[in-house]
């Protein structure tokens, strides 16, 4: 006797159903890689969403919470499981395990306790979809980049750092407050390394292309009345002060890493500002990570806008550069 | 803008007369244009002088950033947020709805209330970082209600949560006392607006609020079983392998233990599912659809039990029922309203029905064609529902 779904439904398709084609695995389901899934989900970039972690109960929790949300969802399919086998044939592969900055702590701080992470999960990714993007969020996010890089022996291409598209999304809000704008409107990037010393280029904070340092020449420096300079330390200790008042920052960063896997998946070639491999740019001697603005595209990061930098500038990516190698090089990969 | 620059020059003037040396002055002036006088808001432009004895007036380093690339057009008072929701508790549930609402573009303006204020100040700086992504320009938060001010709808997720294994109904008495402290204050700052109350047990706090606001029943909506048919319509079509909007299925009555699933309404492009297993939804059915409901009713309990709460699921649901309202879209939605008066309910419960929702909030109800034991099981919980509701204190 025909059950109620073979009287409601023929099959006519002799073919097996294809697989997905824009699938995003996100790997850690705290508060930052669920910020990131949500936010993906709602902007509908993916047919598949794969959700890994090692805490079973909270990650089969998550998973059905969004599944449960697939009627406002264009998201028909969401797996979750322990085992990597579920992340299989992903494009974008977001890496946001690890332990958080507690309060006061820098970024730095977190590494080796991340390392010993990476070494089991980035060659887990690899097995399953040799041909992703990894996307790179756990901080301290350049010296995971390029551990991740080192772990998965994938090209340059193919590993990027969210770095500070944060941070300049953090400016441009600033900014934007300062003169009214929204922050769209108003350009200006951080480069460099993700957090205390990121590196704001004053020369191409510009509205409309009229360049701000033009109408202000002391714009950035101790001199300016207006006080520019504390713009940037604002973002700069933006994390700490909210670490401080919610224990954690998820929803800004979970909305950049959507915005970078929207530009990976639909090929956008837009041009943002993240961690790239920065050996033979600015200087930087070094096989280092950091910030700058580079076209994402469905390769991955397939070009470096070349900035021009003042000398202090430089010398400010290269004493990051510095810094990051001095730990790096202590790391056992 | 020539007109503030002689002002200048006559006061520099006036100080070197009176013999001022080396004179630093502050003064504020306005930006006054010949006949009409042009304010950019409120902002006032601060100079500094430096007059020196040499004689002539030098340097009028005045002009910032912001007046020098910026000519205003136009500024009269700021305009009020014509799209504006507000949501009271920052919690898990509250934050959901809140990113839901941002990511769907519904909203120009969001405001957030709390009694915890570090947490809710942190919240607020993290939806801020995200501005370049959205297309919500305000974003605000405080303790103090006046921020919710004109506010087109209020969505209230304050509250405590239902603990593992406890039942919504043991939740009411504490979180009808919270209400009673944010209910009129909401009402006082957005006196037309349509309140959304989330907090569990929905059914009745939607009553509570009802009454406590003083609002008419049209205006006041509980999300009510909208989750639940989401959710059964997610498992449902999971089991046709379609996807969930395309499978339409109607969860009714209470929201939680008891809700009721409408089997004579399930169907696909119109072909009903009862009309193809009569036995559907029945002990008797071979098939085991009833089975459906019954995980639709356990899904809150495992999920709570698995990650500690739920908030995704709801916070999409939320995010939907506002699109209909902010929008004047006349879709119909299953949300808890007054239901006194149909299907032989003499009391005044809120129960959910499928509500036509628009810009007024509850435009009408539709008239489900229910079979009598259906109408027994809303009826029973309606009497439940009134069974604790008559008890509570001072609304």
């Amino acid at each position: 006797m025909a059950s109620t779904k073979e009287k409601l439904i023929a099959h006519v398709s002799k073919e097996e159903p294809a697989g997905p084609t824009n699938k995003v695995t996100v790997v850690g389901v705290g508060m930052v890689g669920m910020a990131a899934a949500i936010s993906i989900l709602l902007k509908d970039l993916t047919d598949e969403l794969a959700l890994v972690d090692v805490m079973e109960d909270k990650l089969k929790g998550e998973a059905m919470d969004l599944q449960h949300g697939s009627l406002f969802l264009k998201t028909h399919k969401i797996v979750a499981d322990k085992d990597y086998s579920v992340t299989a044939n992903s494009k974008v592969v977001v890496v946001t395990a690890g332990a958080r900055q507690q309060e006061g702590e820098s970024r730095l701080n977190l590494v080796q306790r991340n390392v010993n992470i990476f070494k089991f999960i980035i060659p887990n990714i690899i097995k399953y979809s040799p041909n992703c993007i990894l996307l790179v969020v756990s901080n301290p996010v350049d010296i995971l980049t390029y551990v991740a890089w080192k772990l998965s022996g994938l090209p340059r291409n193919r590993v990027i750092g969210s770095g500070t598209n944060l941070d300049s999304a953090r400016f441009r809000y600033l900014m934007g407050e300062k003169l009214g704008i929204h922050p769209s409107s108003c350009h200006g990037w951080v480069i460099g390394e993700h957090g205390d010393s990121s590196v704001p280029v004053w020369s191409g904070v510009n509205v409309a292309g009229v360049s701000l340092q033009g109408l202000n020449p002391d714009m950035g420096t101790e001199k300016d009345k207006e006080d520019w300079k504390s713009v940037h330390k604002m973002v700069v200790d933006s994390a700490y002060e909210v670490i401080k008042l919610k224990g954690y920052t998820s929803w800004a960063i979970g909305m950049s890493v959507a915005d970078l896997c929207e530009s990976i998946l639909k090929n956008l070639r837009k041009c943002h500002p993240v961690s790239a491999l920065v050996k033979g740019m600015h200087g930087v001697n070094d096989e280092v990570f950091l910030s700058v603005p580079c076209i994402l595209g469905n390769s991955g990061l397939t070009d470096v806008v070349h900035m021009t930098l003042k000398p202090d500038e430089e010398k400010q990516l290269v004493k990051s550069a510095e810094t990051l190698w001095g730990v790096q090089k202590e790391l056992t990969l | 803008m020539l007109v503030s620059w002689w002002y200048l020059y006559l006061g520099a003037q006036s100080l070197y007369r009176h013999g001022k040396t080396d004179a630093c002055l502050r003064f504020k002036c306005r930006l006054i244009g010949d006949e009409r006088e042009r304010y950019v808001r409120d902002r006032v432009y601060v100079g500094h002088v430096f007059v020196h004895i040499s004689g002539g007036v030098s340097l009028l380093n005045m002009a910032s950033v912001l007046q020098k690339l910026i000519t205003p057009l136009f500024s009269g008072p700021v305009e009020p947020p014509r799209n504006k929701v507000t949501v009271v508790g920052v919690g898990q549930v509250g934050m959901a709805c809140a990113v839901s609402i941002l990511l769907r573009d519904l909203v120009d303006e969001l405001a957030l209330v709390d009694v915890i204020e570090d947490k809710l100040k942190g919240e607020m700086m993290d939806l801020q970082h995200g501005s370049l992504f959205l297309k919500t320009p305000k974003i605000v938060s405080g303790k103090d209600y006046s921020v919710t001010a004109n506010s087109r709808i209020v969505v209230v997720t304050a509250g405590v949560r239902q603990q593992e294994g406890e039942s919504r109904l043991n939740l009411v008495q504490r979180n009808v006392n919270i209400f009673k402290h944010i209910i009129p204050q909401i009402v006082r700052h957005s006196p037309n607006c349509i309140l959304i109350v989330v907090s569990n047990p929905v059914d009745v706090l939607t009553y509570v609020t009802w009454k406590l606001s003083g609002l008419p029943k049209h205006r006041v909506i509980g999300s009510g079983t909208n989750l639940d048919s989401a959710r059964f319509r997610y498992l449902m079509a999971e089991r046709l392998g379609i996807h969930p909007s395309s499978f339409n299925g109607w969860i009714l009555g209470e929201h939680g233990d008891s809700s009721v699933p409408v089997w004579s309404g399930t169907n696909v492009a119109g072909v009903s599912l009862q009309k193809l297993n009569p036995e559907i939804g029945k002990d008797t059915d071979r098939e085991n659809w009833k089975e459906t409901h019954k995980k639709v009713v356990d899904s809150a309990y495992e999920v709570i039990r698995l990650k500690g709460y739920t908030n995704w699921a709801i916070g999409l649901s939320v995010a939907d029922l506002t699109e209909s309202l902010m929008k004047n879209l006349n879709r119909v939605h299953p949300v808890s309203t007054m239901v006194k008066g149909m299907y032989g309910i003499g009391d005044e419960v809120y129960l959910s029905l499928p509500c036509v929702l628009n810009s007024a909030g509850v435009g009408s109800v539709i008239n489900m064609t229910l079979t009598s034991d259906e109408v027994s099981q809303l009826k029973k919980s309606a009497d439940m529902l009134w069974h604790i509701q008559k008890d509570l204190k001072d609304l």
